[in-house]
């Protein structure tokens, strides 16, 4: 090759380069731009937000619209049951779901191909089909609405972390689980103590797309804990949107609290989320 | 420590019967390997002794005991895999006592296990490591040490060295070997490699499209294999197999045309019935069973196509040129003393080297 | 082949449970209720009650009609630009590649109260960012929200804005997954990276191309919080009600659980026709 084609294709590389730069450069400042001003609205005052001058800077009045926010609604309170549920649940769903993904992933039993079929043939259906029965059935036959085994229990039907641990396990040697087996451990240890941790990155992807599918819930808790007292922050902070006589710096606070956890938990982690998604695991 | 008996054992995958009815057995302390081409049902059979898999049919019994409703773990073996199979994420020390911590054994005797397995294996210093931190010898050992830990009546290998170098090995081999000498118990080995086969066992079980083809001893099956198949699959490099005719009878011995050789008679005692005359056989002569011109009973002219030299012997690669047929052979030569590149080469083959095979491929004795 | 049913049972049976209860006979029962009349007690069977009263209602094509004309545009940009984010993201030339990734899927884990509120905000007539921003060059105010049109461009700006990055997580693993040495062939070859992206990135992609396609389209048939929240309950004058608010306001507010069902199984032979012309378009060529 001569130095000069050499020469030139370097040249042709910066080119491409640039127009990547300055293509993708404003793209990503309108994508970001929502998140800004979220944080931007829950600084400012509420006749700072509702006047006629652009800020696109942070002020410093966030604290007093925190407590404007819990003096509409008691936001700090939800923000707990919140917590609470997101971890209950992704734990139990995390094991449940694991389970079944090893059972089939790892045995041959009476009515596989049926449990398998009936699994991932309704994967597709839209939730909106199980949310009148399920109301009904929660809400009227148990009478569970407004407690908290409402906003945990149902959702832990979603069929996605069987299929993503179904096949994690089963891309796993084999052998390590015979070798096992002759070794004359337990199917439930090999589970517990050889699957498990092996399935660790597998773990935690899944656990944080639930965490955040349970986080950011909001139908279903606005359906069946509706009593003020038993909302999650969601659905706390829906109540307030739409309201005349409100405080938005308030409800941006609220945003911001909802949003900036799950952003660090998604810096620190990029690589799970990622995986986890890119799995299909979510929805 | 125990024997291993195999009666009219039958695997079927869904339709497919994958293993056809195999007779063995193995006595107690007997090192036997189960040798044949990749997807013959070595693997298989070795997984339904060690209770991976049911049994379709038949029965297997470890020291006299029918086994088939037991589970593996109470059939008192150990089995070494193919991929070693370490839990990754375990120590050395951990993936040794593993087994043992899981079925409730006192902690002295793991430890005094543990500790008996790897100066067997001379891995103590490797204790505190993990897999992935180890060479390939040094994970078979831990996969060894882990079955060793066991105390077993019974040791099943799965092809523990197909992972290795050419010349670990070789080296590991001679490891098994030795291990199978100090602790004397029964050992099960499948391998694809008829070289590991004739240097490790006591008894060879060859077994072909889920047949067992024969049983015996490693030189009982060279020099007197029961077809075609064994007699292919035992030596290395392979045996040649010449297209012959039966073309009469002299006095109890056949005499038969090698049809690619223009017109070269063999005369071949035989203690079996003659086959017809005018009939296919095949001659079977083993690359070490080719003579110097005129030393045989048969001179055969060939051309040499080429020549490999490994230092104490030498392969020639020759056809036996236009006369009828071409058919390719391979002859060992002493080192050095051979010609290639289309030159002509006079061998010699001798009746009492040379096995007949008749066209179904069955041994004609 | 050795069959484990009392261990496999022992595993699954947890799941099994809580999957039959709350998914698998909630999906049966919304089928029964949709023949029944639910606001008489108790409840009558009445095959035609519901879905007679549905091939007739207004409320119902304009809800259906809503949510096909979001579907029909919302999701081809979306998922146009989903592809057009992860190929760029893609690119061995670009710099900063962690700043940019964040930017397009941070979205992802915003939840959908919180954006519909910056949204709602943000598009304001008179105090909103945009508006302001518009003005500051020279153009006039939008009335977003009393207008179906610019009503429904916010609805489909958020969701797009919501979900561009998560189906472009999903393509970039896509991409990654394209073994380097096809593209390097293509080049020796003289392919320019233009041909190179439709003669062999997009078929490549296809699959999932189509997957995320068809995880868009059922996400947004069933859109609810961004027209209950950002346009008011499917404002202005039910210019953006959905199915999903539809399904909502009778079953949750009219207590009409019947009628409800109607308009979710609407919902799933719709999704059900998504999924059949999935397979048909991912099919292995014979
Ligand atoms: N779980 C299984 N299901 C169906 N067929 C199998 C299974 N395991 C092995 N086979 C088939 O059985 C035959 C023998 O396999 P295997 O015993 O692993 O062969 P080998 O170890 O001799 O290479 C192969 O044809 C293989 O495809
Ligand atoms: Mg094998």
């Amino acid at each position: 090759m001569t130095s000069h084609s050499r020469v030139s294709r370097s040249q042709a590389r910066l080119g491409r380069s640039i127009a990547l730069h300055l293509f993708l450069t404003p793209l990503a400042l309108v994508w970001l731009f929502p998140l800004w001003m979220m944080v931007v609205f829950s600084t400012m005052p509420d006749n700072g937000i509702f006047s006629p001058d652009i800020e696109l800077l942070p002020h410093g009045n966030f604290l007093d619209n925190v407590s404007n926010l819990q003096r509409g609604t008691n936001f700090i309170g939800a923000i707990g049951i919140s917590v609470s549920v997101a971890v209950t649940y992704t734990f139990l769903s995390v094991m449940l779901t694991s389970m079944a993904g090893w059972a089939l992933a790892r045995y041959n039993f009476f009515g596989k191909g049926m449990v398998v079929a009936i699994i991932f043939g309704t994967i597709t259906l839209p939730y909106a089909v199980v949310l009148i029965p399920q109301f009904i059935m929660v809400a009227r036959d148990f009478k569970l609405a407004n407690t908290w085994v409402a906003l945990i229990v149902p959702p832990l039907f979603n069929s996605l972390g069987v299929l993503f641990m179904r096949q994690s396990f089963s891309m796993m040697p084999h052998e390590l689980f015979d070798a096992a087996k002759v070794e004359g451990v337990k199917e439930w240890r090999i589970f517990l103590f050889v699957a498990l941790p092996l399935a660790r990155p597998m773990l935690a992807a899944l656990a944080i797309i639930l965490f955040l599918a349970s986080w950011n819930n909001y139908l279903w808790p606005l359906l069946i804990n509706s009593k003020p007292g038993a909302m999650t922050a969601p659905v706390a902070l829906g109540t307030l949107i739409g309201l005349t006589k409100v405080s938005w710096g308030g409800i941006m606070a609220g945003a911001v609290m909802l949003t900036a956890p799950m952003l660090v938990v998604f810096v620190l982690l990029q690589r799970h989320f990622v995986a986890g998604i890119a799995a299909g695991a979510i929805k | 420590m125990a024997a291993v008996t195999l009666k009219n054992v039958i695997k079927r995958f869904g339709v497919f019967e994958i293993v056809h009815g195999a007779n063995i057995d193995i006595d107690d302390g007997e090192f036997v390997v189960f040798v044949g081409p990749s997807g013959c049902g070595k693997s298989t059979l070795l997984r339904m002794i060690a209770g991976l898999e049911d049994i379709s049919d038949g029965e297997i019994a470890i020291g006299g005991k029918v086994v088939n409703d037991v589970e593996a773990a109470d059939r008192g073996i150990a089995m070494v895999f193919q991929s070693y199979a370490l839990y990754p994420h375990m120590t050395v020390e951990q993936n040794l006592s593993f087994g043992l911590r899981m079925t409730g054994n006192p902690k002295a005797d793991t430890e005094r296990r543990v500790k008996r397995a790897s100066e067997i294996l001379r891995i103590a210093e490797l204790m505190k490591r993990r897999p992935r931190q180890l060479s390939g010898g040094q994970r078979q050992r831990v996969a060894i040490g882990r079955a060793i830990v066991r105390e077993p009546q019974v040791f099943l290998f799965d092809e523990p060295l197909s992972n290795l170098d050419a010349e670990l090995r070789v080296q590991m081999r001679v490891e098994i070997s030795r291990l199978h000498k100090e602790l004397g118990v029964t050992m099960v080995y499948v391998t694809h490699d008829q070289t590991e086969a004739m240097t490790l066992a006591d008894r060879i079980v060859v077994l072909n499209a889920g047949n067992i083809e024969q049983i015996g001893a490693p030189l009982d099956l060279y020099d007197d294999p029961a077809n075609r198949f064994v007699a292919g699959f035992v030596g290395s490099p392979k045996m040649n197999f010449l297209a012959a005719k039966m073309v009469g009878a002299d006095n109890g011995a056949a005499v038969v045309e090698l049809v690619n050789h223009r017109g070269a008679r063999l005369r071949k005692p035989l203690s079996d019935a003659l086959p017809a005359t005018g009939g296919d056989v095949v001659l079977g002569v083993r690359p070490e069973h080719f003579f110097d011109a005129g030393q045989g009973d048969c001179d055969l002219t060939l051309k040499a196509d080429v020549a490999e030299h490994l230092g104490s012997v030498s392969y020639v690669y020759a056809n036996s040129g236009t006369g009828g047929g071409r058919e390719e052979l391979i002859i060992e030569r002493e080192a050095s003393r051979h010609r290639a590149n289309g030159d002509d080469l006079v061998v010699s083959i001798k009746a009492d080297r040379s096995l007949l095979f008749d066209a179904t491929g069955a041994r004609i004795r | 082949m050795r069959y484990q049913n009392a261990t496999a049972y022992r595993f699954l049976a947890p799941y099994l449970l809580i999957f039959s209860i709350f998914w698998l006979w909630p999906i049966i029962d919304s089928f029964l209720i949709s023949f029944q009349a639910t606001r008489t007690v108790p409840w009558r069977f009445a095959p035609t009650f519901n879905w007679g009263r549905l091939i007739g209602d207004p409320a119902f094509f304009n809800a259906l009609k809503n949510t096909l004309l979001i579907l029909v545009i919302q999701v081809p940009v979306m998922i146009s630009l989903a592809i057009v984010m992860a190929v760029l993201l893609n690119s061995p030339l670009l710099k900063a590649r962690g700043l940019f990734r964040f930017a397009f899927f941070a979205p992802v884990v915003v939840g959908e109260v919180a954006y519909s509120a910056v949204f709602r905000l943000m598009f304001n007539l008179d105090y909103g960012i945009i508006n302001k921003l518009l003005n500051g060059i020279g153009l006039p105010s939008v009335d977003w929200f009393t207008n179906v049109t610019p009503a429904m461009a916010v609805i489909m700006m958020a969701v797009t804005w919501r979900w561009a990055g998560y189906n472009a997580i999903i393509l970039l693993a896509g991409l990654q997954s394209i073994p380097e040495d096809v593209y390097e062939a293509a080049t020796l070859d003289r392919v320019s990276k233009v041909k190179q992206f439709f003669y062999i990135t997009l078929p490549l992609l296809k699959p999932i191309i189509v997957f995320c396609a068809v995880l868009s389209i059922i996400g947004t048939m069933q859109l609810f919080t961004e027209p209950f929240l950002i346009t008011e309950r499917g404002g202005p004058g039910g210019g953006t009600e959905t199915l999903g608010l539809l399904l909502y306001r009778q079953g949750f507010r009219s207590l009409n659980f019947g009628y409800a069902s109607a308009v979710a199984y609407t919902m799933a032979g719709l999704a059900i026709a998504i999924s059949l012309v999935q397979i048909w378009l991912t099919r292995e060529p014979k």
